[in-house]
């Protein structure tokens, strides 16, 4: 079965684009984390997470955010999500991630 | 639905394409209850959560069967797989799915060493 999700990046002097649509589970996690733990480690530079094509992440993608963020720190950059449906901004709320990230509407 | 409980079962692999399925499945069933689309998106992700857990544990080498029991207002899901056997969350990396599923649902009980593993239970308007 295929991915249901999809990552378009695009590489900008101050930051990384990641756009994500659709879903983040435990089917596709792996790409996401591959993806974007090597755009982090290629650039070395803030990334802009744009979850507004994202419909659904669990706690193994919720992971994968936690240690991406570890990784943009110890380049002193960091990661800013933007475009939260209210489903997902919810988990982030419940698990207190609200708080480590920067989140934009 | 008037005081009759309903029961449906799902068996699917323990494998990570099928979680999808589970979500699917859930989702349905929750809607034929009467829930509100912010709670069929709870549920649903509770579920998912338990499944996504099996699947890690099992490594695609077992089936999960889930059991949906519909009664007036709640629906309240079991979880089983013949392959697992232990704690289900028990691990510390494992604090984000707990705190989600346990936020989400009305109650959730652990069934350590048990044939069901865990079960979970919502009710149309109890938790916001």
């Amino acid at each position: 079965m295929s991915s249901e999700l999809k990552i378009k990046e695009e590489v900008l002097p101050e930051f990384v684009s990641v756009g994500l649509c659709g879903e983040v589970d435990i089917s596709s996690s792996q790409v996401f984390k591959d993806k974007l733990y090597k755009l982090i480690e290629d650039y070395k530079r803030n990334i802009k997470l744009d979850c507004s094509g994202l419909t659904y992440i669990d706690s193994t993608g919720l992971g994968i955010l936690v240690g991406a963020l570890k990784k943009t720190k110890q380049s002193e950059n960091t990661i800013i999500i933007k475009g939260l449906k209210d489903n997902i901004k919810k988990l982030f709320y419940i698990t207190g991630l609200d708080k480590i990230f920067v989140i934009e509407e | 639905m008037e005081n009759n409980l309903d029961s449906v079962q799902l068996m699917l692999p323990s494998k990570a394409e099928y979680v999808s399925t589970a979500r699917l499945v859930v989702s349905s069933i929750a809607n034929k209850i009467g829930f509100n689309i912010d709670e069929i998106e709870d549920i649903k992700v509770a579920v998912s959560e338990v499944c996504s857990n099996l699947v890690k544990k099992t490594a695609g080498s077992c089936n999960i069967v889930l059991i949906f029991n519909v009664l007036d207002n709640t629906l309240d899901v079991s979880f089983k797989c013949p392959c697992f056997t232990g704690e289900i969350f028990a691990d510390e990396d494992e604090a984000l799915a707990t705190a989600i599923i346990t936020a989400l649902m009305d109650s959730v009980e652990l069934h350590p060493n048990n044939e069901t593993i865990i079960s979970m239970r919502k009710s149309i308007g109890e938790k916001i």
